[in-house]
C-alpha cells in the first residue's frame, strides 16, 4: 500500500465500538472516500486447528462450540457428523429431528442478535433491546435443556446428550417470533434513515461473490440460489425453499435474514412433528475413549448462519486428527471487503461491514 | 412519513410493558438442574475409584488426583483457571461421582481458591 500526501491513513479498530477489539481495518482515505482497505485480523486467534493436533475426538468436542459462539452447535454437529460417517453410525430419526430443531432455533439466536447489533451500528438502539429480548427466551430454553447458554456441548458422537425436554418451550418461542418479527418490520424495513442508509450500498454483483467465496445468506440476497440445507442429509424429509432475494445490497441483506428466520420457524414445526411421532430415541453411541478414525480423508459441510461451514480432516488412524481444517464463512466476507469497500464513503464502512455479518471468532479460529 | 408513525408506535407500545431484565446483584435468576457451574467431587467408598476417565475426557486438563498404595483417591483437585465448564467429566464419570452445580460466581482476590482441593472430608 503507497500513502501519498494527499490521502488520509485511517485505522478503523480495533477500538471502535462496531469492531469491539478483535477487528482493524486499515482504511486509506481521500476526503472521505476510501481508496483502499486492508483488514487486519488475528486478535482473536487461539489456534483451533493445531489445538486439535493434539487432542483426542471427544476432548476436542467441546472446544469447537467456541470457534462462532453465536452458533456453536453448528461445528459440534460438523465435528459429530465427520466422526459419524467415517464410523458408520446411523442416525435415528427422532435425534435427527433433534438436531434440526436445534441447528435451526441456534440459526435464528444469532440471526436475531445480528439484526440487533446491525442497527445499534446504525445507530437505532431500541431494536437491539428488542431483539435481544427474544434471543433470551431460545438462551434459556438452551439453557435449560443444555447446561449452558452459548457452550453446549450437546451433540455427542452418535446421538445427542440427553433427550429433548420442554418441547413446549420451543412451541412458545415459534409462537411469539412471528409477531415479534412484524414488530421489528414495522420499526426497521421502512424507516427512511435506514433505508437510506442500506439501499444500493454495499452492492455484491452475483460473480463477484462466487469468485470471492461468500456463501450464505450474503450469497442469496445477490440473487444466487445455492443453500447446503438441499442437500443436506439431516434435511432430507424437511420441506425449505432457501431465500433468495435480487436486490444484492445490505438492504436485501437484512430482509434476507428477516425472511431467513421465518424459513427456519417452519424447519423447528417440521421437525416438532416428527418429534412427537417418533418417541424412541435409539441412540448408537460409541465409546468416546476408543474413536480411531480410519486412515484417510473427511470432509463435510454445513449451512451455518454465516455462510458455508465445512471441516476437512486427515486422519492416519490414530485417536487423534493428524490434521484439521475448517472453512467458515466469515473469513470469506471480512477477505472481500478490500474490493467491496473501495470507493465507498467513510459513514457507509460500518453500514456494509455490518451487513455481512461477520463474527470474527470464526475468523481467526 | 406514514413509516415513522408506524415505527413510533411500535416503540411506545414498549414504553406499558413490564421490563425483561433482574436487578442483578439484588435480584438472582433461577438457574437450571442442568447448569454447569462450580463443580464437586464426592470421594470415598461411594464416589470416585480412581478409573481417570475424567481426566481422559478433559479438554484443559484441569482434573488431578493423588492415590495412595491402595489406589484409593485421597486428594481429588478442580483447576477452575483451566475449566472451561464443557461438563465431559461429570457425562463420562462412571461412578456419578463429579457434578457441576449451580454456583456460578466464582471471582475471587484469592487465585488459589481457585484450585478447588477434595480430601472426602466434611470440609469439602
Amino acid at each position: 500500500m503507497t500513502i501519498t500526501a494527499t490521502t488520509l491513513k485511517l485505522n478503523l479498530g480495533p477500538q471502535h465500538p462496531s469492531t469491539h477489539g478483535v477487528l482493524r481495518l486499515i482504511l486509506e482515505l481521500d476526503g472521505e472516500k476510501i481508496l483502499s482497505c486492508e483488514p487486519d485480523v488475528g486478535y482473536l486467534h487461539r489456534g483451533m486447528e493445531k489445538m486439535a493436533e493434539n487432542m483426542t475426538y471427544i476432548q476436542y468436542l467441546p472446544t469447537v462450540d467456541r470457534i462462532d459462539y453465536l452458533a456453536g452447535c453448528f461445528y459440534s454437529e460438523l465435528l459429530c457428523r465427520t466422526v459419524e460417517k467415517a464410523l458408520g453410525i446411523e442416525l435415528s430419526l427422532r435425534v435427527k429431528a433433534i438436531r434440526v430443531a436445534l441447528l435451526e432455533l441456534n440459526r435464528i439466536s444469532s440471526h436475531l442478535l445480528w439484526i440487533g447489533a446491525f442497527l445499534m451500528d446504525l445507530g437505532a438502539v431500541s431494536p437491539f433491546f428488542y431483539t435481544m429480548r427474544e434471543r433470551e427466551l431460545i438462551l434459556r430454553y438452551f439453557e435449560k435443556l443444555t447446561g449452558q447458554r452459548m457452550m453446549y456441548n450437546y451433540f455427542i458422537f452418535g446421538g445427542v446428550r440427553k433427550d429433548i425436554e420442554h418441547i413446549d418451550d420451543i412451541e412458545e418461542i415459534i409462537k411469539i417470533l412471528p409477531e415479534k418479527l412484524d414488530d421489528y418490520e414495522k420499526i426497521i424495513t421502512n424507516n427512511p434513515i435506514f433505508l437510506s442508509r442500506t439501499k444500493g450500498k454495499g452492492i455484491i454483483e452475483p460473480h463477484i461473490a462466487i469468485n470471492n467465496a461468500i456463501t450464505g445468506v450474503n450469497l442469496r440476497a445477490s440473487g444466487v440460489n445455492y443453500d447446503v440445507r438441499s442437500n443436506d442429509y439431516l434435511y432430507k424429509n424437511f420441506e425449505f425453499s432457501p431465500v433468495v432475494i435480487n436486490e444484492k445490497d445490505a438492504w436485501a441483506r437484512y430482509k434476507a435474514r428477516i425472511l431467513e428466520i421465518k424459513e427456519s420457524i417452519k424447519l423447528i414445526k417440521q421437525a416438532l412433528e416428527i418429534l412427537k411421532k417418533e418417541q424412541s430415541l435409539n441412540q448408537n453411541l460409541i465409546n468416546p475413549l476408543t474413536i480411531k478414525l480410519p486412515d484417510g480423508e473427511y470432509y463435510h459441510e454445513i449451512e451455518a448462519p454465516r455462510g458455508m461451514a465445512s471441516i476437512y480432516i486427515k486422519s492416519t488412524g490414530l485417536d487423534k486428527p493428524y490434521r484439521l481444517k475448517w472453512r467458515t464463512g466469515s473469513y470469506y466476507s471480512v477477505n472481500f471487503l478490500r474490493s467491496l469497500l473501495v470507493g465507498e464513503y467513510l459513514n457507509d464502512a460500518i453500514a456494509i461491514f455490518g451487513s455481512l455479518d461477520v463474527i470474527l471468532p470464526e475468523v481467526d479460529k | 412519513m406514514f413509516s415513522i408513525i408506524e415505527g413510533l408506535f411500535t416503540v411506545i407500545k414498549h414504553l406499558f410493558m413490564k421490563p425483561t431484565t433482574l436487578e442483578y446483584p439484588e435480584k438472582k435468576r433461577y438457574q437450571s438442574e442442568m447448569f454447569r457451574g462450580k463443580p464437586y467431587v464426592k470421594i470415598g467408598n461411594d464416589g470416585c475409584v480412581g478409573c481417570g476417565i475424567c481426566k481422559k475426557v478433559c479438554p484443559a486438563k484441569a482434573i488431578e488426583y493423588i492415590q495412595d498404595n491402595n489406589k484409593k483417591v485421597i486428594s481429588y483437585t478442580f483447576n477452575l483457571e483451566k475449566c472451561i465448564f464443557c461438563g465431559n467429566c461429570m457425562y463420562y464419570c462412571p461412578r456419578g461421582a463429579i457434578k457441576l452445580s449451580q454456583e456460578f460466581e466464582l471471582a475471587t482476590e484469592q487465585k488459589e481458591e481457585l484450585k478447588l482441593n477434595y480430601k472426602g472430608g466434611c470440609d469439602d
